[in-house]
């Protein structure tokens, strides 16, 4: 309980930071704290496996990318200037649609939608359940279509990604190469 | 910890997301912000399997195929980010208003 809500507080906070600092770069480390906080989080929803996907690819993938897309590119010198307007239009809405969808939540018996009875499982059958053999079973086996896909996928971003970015590679960057004639 | 907690955790995630995607200008920031929202949905799955559904454990499939096309989606999104960065010099979305009618 006292570990869960811990967790649940590590993840606000960083999503808070990484929404709301100005610096590009303190947000990309807030987004770090809240991914770690949510891999954490995994971990006591029961599967160390996607926690340490999560690790692995979002904080040791995603983030570093982020970093690297900023600090090579010197766009963290532009400090984005937000209007004070669309700030407070941009949280009404959010507000709202937190307070439509959490009266949602509230308000549904969620025992009742449990299709046998939640808990009929003891732990060991959960873990069973659980474990990384079924995963790779069923990634394989039930969902092998949707894998092979999903691999297909990621081969066409890194392509694409690699063509969309070394396209005007030979041209100048006019920001950059201005920084260094200085 | 019951399911409720967890999923109004997902909620405020989430909402805490769609206030980055609407408040900033920056294209990283909109970005993280969709990190965030992408976030919220693995742990909404995660939950309702943990609670409802222990038996098959698709919420973890789900949560691997959410982890595996966002990987796919930040770099297309990191490099579309670069290409606009070299060609203006600037990432600010109201900037780019080359489709407008």
């Amino acid at each position: 309980m006292m570990a869960s809500g811990l967790v649940m507080l590590i993840s606000v906070a960083g999503a808070v930071v990484a929404v709301g600092v100005k610096n590009i770069v303190h947000a990309i480390f807030g987004l770090g704290v809240s991914l770690a906080g949510l891999a954490l989080a995994f971990l006591l929803l029961g599967t160390p496996f996607v926690a340490s996907m999560q690790v692995l690819i979002y904080i040791g993938g995603i983030t570093i990318a982020m970093v690297f897309a900023v600090m090579l590119s010197s766009m963290g010198k532009h400090e984005s200037r937000e209007g004070y307007r669309r700030q407070v239009l941009a949280a009404i809405v959010s507000v709202l649609f937190f307070a439509a969808m959490a009266s949602v939540v509230v308000g549904t018996d969620f025992g009742a939608l449990s299709p046998s009875g939640s808990g009929t499982l003891t732990p060991d059958e959960l873990e069973a359940a659980w474990s990384i053999k079924a995963i790779g079973r069923a990634l394989l086996d039930h969902y092998n279509v949707a894998f092979e896909l999903l691999s297909v996928v990621l081969l066409l971003a890194i392509v694409g990604a690699i063509t969309i970015a070394a396209r005007h590679a030979q041209e100048p960057d006019p920001v950059f190469d201005e920084e260094c004639d200085q | 910890m019951t399911l409720e907690a967890w999923i109004l955790f997902a909620l405020v995630l989430f909402c805490i997301g769609l206030y980055g995607v609407l408040s900033r200008r920056n294209l990283i920031a909109i970005l993280i912000g969709v990190e965030l929202m992408l976030n919220a949905v693995s742990v909404n799955a995660l939950a309702f399997n943990h609670f409802l559904a222990p038996d098959p454990a698709i919420g973890q499939i789900f949560v691997l195929f959410i982890i595996g096309l966002a990987a796919a989606e930040a770099a297309i999104v990191l490099s579309i980010i670069l290409t606009v960065y070299r060609q203006r010099g600037d990432i600010n979305v109201y900037e780019l208003t080359d489709l407008r009618g």
